[in-house]
């Protein structure tokens, strides 16, 4: 299958350009002097943090359209986004904690923010639940379709909770009002793999969609065979 | 300049982890769909 060829390459390849950018944030991108080696697990920490949140805006967005069309493929890649979005949210929620650890002391805190993407990781696993639990593909698509419009709706509270609640998590340096607030050399190595993680979303999202199609012919091969053998 | 190279050791081994592992799931599980 063609998609699943395309999806599967360009995996390969941002799996190897992810090797690249090891080399480069370890190798060859500075040391900040304030936190140390730590400071680097932020070249993954916040690429893997902006495509949770992307990840959850696409399923609510192709959710919407999926409402008003019905069309198969948007519910299809809600899905695939969605599972997708659930790595890439697990990446969040284990480095956070290996860098919080030695930089604020402590592994885990309830902070806004840190509440509002555990909060995001929740309602990920809840909408692969929900999929997986209900057998009927019209019902299943409607009811994830709203989960992942409420999922959605949570995503601005992420970004927007160190300004609206007072926070232990550090202030955004890059995606804020004005120029980034990072040295040439370090923001070259976050835009990399900002790079990196979009092209690891879009391999694995062509990959898991190609799959959700193949089953999904798979299924309707072998229902058209059961009511062949039937009459 | 505080000395905490081995977290960040841990952080970059465990993305390559989730990222290979899940990359190896869908190859798998497409392998499976595919059988006859």
């Amino acid at each position: 299958m063609r998609m699943l060829r395309v999806g599967r390459w360009i995996t390969a390849i941002g799996l190897v350009l992810l090797a690249g950018v090891y080399v480069r944030a370890l190798s060859f991108t500075p040391i900040e002097q304030s936190q140390g080696l730590a400071q680097k697990i932020f070249y993954l920490h916040v690429p893997a943090a902006i495509w949770a949140e992307m990840a959850m805006i696409l399923v609510g967005l192709s959710s919407i359209f999926y409402l008003f069309t019905k069309d198969p493929r948007l519910d299809r890649f809600a899905a695939s986004s969605a599972e997708v979005g659930t790595i890439f949210c697990a990446i969040v929620l284990t480095t956070g904690p290996i860098w919080g650890k030695p930089i604020w002391g402590t592994w885990w805190t309830w902070d806004a923010r840190l509440t509002f993407t555990l909060f995001l990781f929740l309602l990920y696993v809840g909408y692969l639940l929900l999929r997986g639990a209900v057998p009927d593909p019209a019902m299943r698509a409607r009811y994830s379709a709203v989960l992942g419009i409420c999922g959605m709706c949570e995503v601005p509270f992420i970004h927007l909770s160190v300004y609206m609640f007072p926070t232990l998590h550090p202030m955004p340096i890059v995606l804020q009002p004005g120029r980034p607030k990072l040295p040439g050399s370090m923001l070259t190595t976050w835009l990399l793999s900002l790079g990196v993680f979009t092209l690891l979303y879009v391999g694995f999202v062509v990959q898991r969609y190609a799959l959700s199609y193949l089953r999904e012919q798979l299924e309707a091969v072998g229902e058209g065979g059961a009511g062949g053998g039937h009459a | 300049m505080p000395e905490n190279g081995n977290y960040m050791i841990a952080a970059y081994i465990l993305v390559g982890v989730i990222l290979v592992g899940y990359a190896v799931s869908l190859y798998l599980r497409a392998r499976r769909s595919l059988r006859p």
